[in-house]
């Protein structure tokens, strides 16, 4: 027995090792070679590359396989599948090789196939996950071609790839941009009269108050209300895009400054709209974290109308309409002082560095076919699933008809938009900064508290990567 | 055959180990190759309270459902290895858990726990007690997660203690009926030194195995939905494995997590070790 037990052991500590070990190890060396000729098969070298930066049009001749990424549903998976066969049949040098999956799956594997060197030559990313890579030096600069091929006043969302260096790493693949959702039914049941433009988060707080219910229908605002039993949240409050950040920053406030290597964590404008949110927490006239963990999903209480309001991107529209609510959008509110901020996030294509040569022109003609041409803006845009990127497009009757009806508060947020203080320690930052503040959002410390603690946390992240 | 073999062990096993050993002693942010830094990782890691934190939830998880499981497996095996009707029947519905997806019983334990909607609640409620949070209470959060993993961990180690019974030789127990002991007596004096082998073995597997408990909790905290919220809340469920998991996926610091699991290695090293050593005391063999 006692032999079969050290074996055990052996076994044990085996799998525990190769957990993490076999996944990092196939990576191997050689990671460090300058790509001086390209990925594989890229051509000829250095002499077509030349030829071809000078003259983009002569790629035509010779043959190229792309391999292009990109992360989707089913649904998607088929229109792109689909907008990629009529890219192949204006460009038939140009084979693509898609390599596709659900979100999680995609980037993870990602990662693993960029410290391989079998990363695809272009890849969808997630919008706040463009500085990830292209400050650990992964992604092509793409500042030079964006100059020379596109208009950026034709487009939405140039912008919000451009580093504090004015690089650009991406071109929006589909823009997010966030408003006010409202459902309608429930304002008319409580006799609130609709949000407007004009709203202060003050005038959305109190409608909230008369929009909150218990499950035995009194409002908040009702002296029989039992805050521990809503069925009817005023609005559901979700994280750092659909939560906390929009809030944040039209009270003037935020997270990180211009270089986006310093916290701005503890300043009194923050404080202001900590408290603006743990008063309506408290008063579950909006959900906290652990409210939202009753529901299927984070996103579920709109859609499945146990909440009047939220702060919702785009692409929420699909569940909203899926659920058949009888809704509407606006622009979001503003702060105590007449700012406005409406969150974005701007879903990117992006180039690996090593697709050098003709790989690198061709996955550049792809960028540029999503981008400029009509029909993969309008096709794509049917899905419901981001706002186009090319203005023409998105400002189009049918871009702009169909629910929500007031489609064009999401074009009109475009004036005060904004990233999230994305950089290469997004996903890093965001979580320190949500310890903190859930905390607070719970009622277990003060607003104080979470804000020193949380400066201190995100700026000992940002301290670690750029090493001041 | 060997050389199959030796392939094999150098790639998958020798290899990957030194490669990990390697990484732990480095900055890797597997996007770029690794860069050498020494002790570094090792040092930031027993300065991190994170760390700490994470160790002492695995080791809460493990002192509570270690005994636990390995306890009332016993007893199930026990009343299983009599004559019973439908017996298989009964011993299947035990196992059945075990081989159910922690997916599918996130989802059963959500109808139970979840606090608006779930039944524990509307049971303390109908006895006029205050609701609960339930996997949203820090301080419910691991021994609910302990509970909801003995249920379904509890089928497969009655399997191994079944197998055990079988060589508890019947005289053994003839003779001592007819010594007057009862069954509690037979139990404790007889039951549990012979199989006391099998017990080993199962302390020690469980040990192990729960030292690496991932999927569970990263499923039930939330992180299939949000790989931030798994260990919530508040850390209180961050065990050892997600932590690692984090550091190194998602925040992308390979090197540290790697120091992460070579630390881990050496406290389940140690922890066998004493195991070995202790059970001279109390193990018995034929």
């Amino acid at each position: 027995m006692g032999r079969q037990g050290m074996k055990r052991k052996g076994i044990g500590a085996i799998v525990i090792l190769t957990f993490v070990l076999l996944i990092s190890a196939c990576s191997g060396g050689g990671n460090g070679t300058p790509s001086t000729n390209g990925g594989g098969n890229g051509g000829t070298g250095g002499q077509t590359e030349g030829q071809q930066q000078n003259q983009p049009q002569e790629t035509a001749d010779k043959p190229v396989e792309l391999r292009l990424g990109y992360y989707s549903s089913a649904q998607t998976d088929a229109k792109m599948q689909e907008l990629i066969a009529k890219f192949q049949e204006k460009h038939p040098n140009i084979t693509i090789k898609t390599e596709s999956s659900p979100y999680n799956q995609f980037f993870q594997k990602l990662d693993t196939q960029i410290a391989a060197e079998s990363a695809p030559d272009l890849w969808l990313s997630d919008g706040v996950l463009v500085p990830k890579y292209a400050e650990r030096g992964v992604l092509k600069d793409l500042t030079e071609w964006i100059e020379r091929d596109l208009q950026k006043d034709d487009y939405y969302g140039l912008d919000f790839n451009k580093d504090a260096n004015g690089k650009y790493w991406g071109v929006p693949q589909g823009i997010q941009i966030a408003v006010l959702y409202y459902n309608k039914d429930m304002f008319e049941e409580a006799k609130v009269a609709y949000p407007t433009e004009d709203w202060t988060w003050d005038d959305l707080k109190a409608a909230a108050e008369k929009l909150t219910k218990d499950s035995n229908g009194a409002y908040a605002t009702d002296a029989a209300f039992d805050k521990n039993k809503v069925a009817q949240y005023g609005l559901t409050f979700f994280s750092i895009t659909e939560g906390w950040m929009t809030v944040l920053k039209s009270y003037g406030g935020g997270v990180l400054d211009e270089s986006l290597t310093k916290s701005i964590i503890h300043t009194p404008e923050n404080k202001k709209a900590m408290e603006w949110i743990v008063d309506g927490m408290q008063s579950e006239l909006l959900t906290t974290p652990s409210d939202l963990k009753s529901f299927q999903s984070n996103m579920a209480p709109f859609p499945s109308k146990a909440a009047a309001m939220r702060i919702g991107i785009y692409a929420r529209t699909i569940d909203a309409n899926a659920a058949g609510l009888n809704y509407d959008v606006t622009l979001l509110p503003k702060g105590p002082d007449g700012k406005r901020f409406s969150p974005v996030i701007a879903n990117s294509w992006v180039i690996n560095k090593k697709a050098e040569g003709a790989k690198g022109d061709a996955a550049w003609e792809w960028v540029k076919y999503w981008a400029t041409e009509d029909e993969a803006q309008n096709e794509w845009a049917a899905l419901g699933e981001a706002v186009p990127v090319k203005k023409s497009v998105a400002n189009s009757e049918q871009f702009l008809s169909g629910k929500p009806e007031n489609k064009k508060a999401f074009l009109d947020s475009f004036e005060f938009a904004g990233t999230l203080d994305v950089n290469a320690v997004w996903s890093e930052w965001v979580g320190k900064f949500g310890d903190n503040i859930n905390r607070a959002f719970e009622g277990e410390i003060s607003v104080d508290e979470a804000l020193t603690q949380a400066d201190k946390d995100v700026q000992q992240v940002l301290d670690e990567f750029y090493k001041k | 055959m060997v050389t199959p073999y030796l392939v094999h062990f150098l790639v998958f096993v020798l290899g990957s180990l030194l490669a990990s050993l390697y990484f732990s002693f480095s900055e890797y942010d597997i996007l770029n190759p690794p860069q050498w830094t020494g002790m570094d990782n090792y040092t930031k890691l027993l300065h991190e309270p994170v760390f700490w934190k994470a160790l002492g939830n695995t080791v809460y998880f493990t002192i509570l459902f270690v005994p636990l499981q390995t306890f009332f497996a016993l007893v199930l095996a026990v009343a299983l290895n009599q004559k019973l009707r439908a017996l298989k029947l009964f011993r299947l519905a035990h196992f059945l858990p075990v081989i159910s997806s922690w997916t599918v019983i996130m989802y059963v334990s959500d109808a139970v726990f979840n606090p608006r909607f779930g039944f524990a609640n509307s049971l303390l409620q109908s006895m006029g007690l205050d609701p609960q949070k339930w996997l949203q209470d820090e301080h419910l959060v691991i021994p609910l997660l302990v509970l909801i993993a003995v249920w379904k961990g509890i089928g497969y180690i009655m399997v191994i203690y079944l197998a055990g019974l079988q060589n508890v030789p019947s005289e053994v127990y003839e003779a001592a009926e007819i010594d007057g002991a009862g069954t509690l007596q037979k139990f404790r004096r007889i039951t549990v030194p012979l199989i006391s082998g099998t017990t080993f073995l199962v302390l020690i597997m469980s040990t192990i195995s729960t030292f690496q408990a991932f999927e569970q909790i990263y499923v039930m905290t939330g992180g299939a939905m949000d790989a931030s919220s798994a260990g919530g809340p508040n850390k209180a469920s961050l065990v050892l494995m997600i932590y690692l998991y984090q550091e190194g996926f998602s925040f992308l610091r390979m090197g540290y997590a790697s120091a992460i699991a070579w630390v881990l290695f050496v406290i389940l090293f140690l922890l066998t070790v004493v195991q070995m050593t202790l059970q001279k005391k109390w193990v018995h063999y034929e």
